[in-house]
């Protein structure tokens, strides 16, 4: 099952690459950099969807004390990471073109930044305890408290950038969409959501035999 | 409910008490404040920079990195001799024994802030503006705020391997929104600027740390569970 939806997104996202590279059309302002797009903001919503999904099942954690629901939140973080990282490599490149700089202060860019270190404490955490349970307990309380202050952080930076206006002339938005833009970036937001939660479930199934693993060994 | 304050109480004073004999946290906390507006006076050339017109991000970088000294000891202290497991065991709601760090923290990492502010004004011939309570209350909210989280990031780190230089981690990305009209806020009280503009300011700090306040209580006993 897991690998199936796993296989499902990796063709999906093959045909995205195809759709991105031979089938949409050219923005006119910015060119062919604009393409990044169609990864940069499906990557960008699995990492918002992911930490969701982490903060959800952390609460889900804590409350019924039910390893699955871990297993599930460090799945989602471990995803949710890569995803992040891949939105803070292709953020900066198609920056550098269309604003003539790799970092600006966009309130995106910082949300997205911070939101990456949210998920290194939440492994660092998880990690640096000598009993497993209470790494696990520390980790979904880090994920709680996060996912509740990004909406803050969101709106702190949002305001703190309405002071200081950017000297930039193009907007991130750019024009209104194209017909055949609108299906690639859908295609993109489909494929990139399949794959993560095929690489998810996979993640999962293995965070379970590593758990009855520990099992046997304790035998 | 008047019991549950007094189990808060208990808290309170039982902190406070130990910091009143051993006086640690306060000259730890102070003297770090003092010595490094003192390296601020180096850091800043003032032939580029008045120092003035920086003061209020330097006021609340120096409550911030003071304030993790003197927050992430709360629970190293306590860690030692198993004292903490006394606590837990005391017959209280682990959301009192929160609450009750949280407001012996404020009281702390308070009077180190007044400090700073003093020595600010000393050191940089710092002006308070002609809303100095406008100033008091949001560096007060600010602190409430930045203690409610570290007080239950504290607890966390305290538990972890790492120990307390894991707190900035966990802590500086959630303090943004602090940081960002705390600062907003103060510079321009600094800067005389009429109280209208700081007024949206002062309510969304308070209703951070509000929040964080519940928060913490809500999720601190999962921290100290065992």
């Amino acid at each position: 099952m897991a690998s199936a939806v796993a296989l499902l997104g990796a063709s999906l996202l093959m045909v995205l690459l195809w759709m991105v590279f031979f089938w949409v059309p050219t923005e006119a302002v910015q060119g062919v950099i604009q393409r990044i797009f169609y990864v940069h903001v499906p990557a960008a919503w699995v990492s918002f969807m992911a930490f969701g999904i982490v903060a959800l099942c952390g609460v889900m954690y804590l409350w019924l004390k039910d390893d699955r629901f871990d297993r599930l939140a460090v799945s989602a973080a471990e995803g949710g990471m890569v995803f992040t990282t891949i939105v803070l490599l292709t953020g900066p490149l198609w920056g550098k073109i269309a604003w003539g700089t790799y970092w600006t202060w966009e309130p995106r860019l910082t949300l997205t930044l911070l939101l990456w270190f949210i998920y290194l404490g939440y492994f660092m955490v998880r990690n640096a305890t000598e009993n497993p349970e209470r790494g696990k307990r520390f980790a979904a309380v880090v994920g709680i408290v996060g996912a509740l202050d990004i909406p803050l952080i969101h709106v702190s930076v949002l305001w703190f950038r309405s002071l200081h206006p950017q000297p930039v002339v193009l907007n991130a938005e750019g024009p209104a969409l194209d017909a055949d833009m609108g299906i690639t970036i859908g295609m993109g937001v489909l494929a990139f959501t399949v794959f993560f939660f095929g690489v998810m479930m996979l993640r999962y199934q293995l965070e379970c035999a590593r758990a009855r693993a520990e099992l046997l060994e304790a035998r | 409910m008047n019991a549950y304050l007094r189990q808060v109480y208990a808290v309170v004073r039982k902190d406070l008490l130990q910091e009143l004999r051993t006086r640690q946290r306060v000259a730890t906390m102070g003297a770090f404040a003092v010595l490094v507006a003192v390296l601020f006076n180096y850091a800043v050339d003032p032939t580029i920079v008045r120092i003035q017109n920086i003061a209020a991000g330097l006021l609340w970088m120096t409550l911030i990195f003071a304030g993790i000294m003197g927050v992430g000891r709360t629970f190293a202290l306590e860690a030692e001799d198993g004292a903490f497991q006394g606590v837990l065991l005391a017959p209280i709601p682990r959301d009192a024994i929160y609450l009750g760090k949280v407001i012996s923290n404020t009281v702390l990492v308070t009077v180190v802030v007044a400090l700073t502010v003093g020595v600010f004004g000393l050191f940089f011939q710092l002006q308070y503006g002609t809303h100095p309570v406008a100033l008091a209350l949001t560096l007060f909210l600010g602190v409430v705020g930045f203690v409610a989280l570290a007080t239950l990031f504290g607890a966390v780190t305290a538990g972890t391997t790492l120990g307390e230089a894991l707190l900035p981690v966990l802590l500086f990305p959630l303090l943004v929104p602090l940081v960002v009209y705390g600062v907003g806020a103060t510079g321009r009280l600094l800067q005389n600027r009429p109280l209208a503009e700081v007024e949206g300011n002062i309510r969304i700090l308070g209703a951070f740390a509000v929040a964080c306040i519940a928060i913490g209580a809500v999720l601190f006993r999962h921290v100290v569970e065992d």
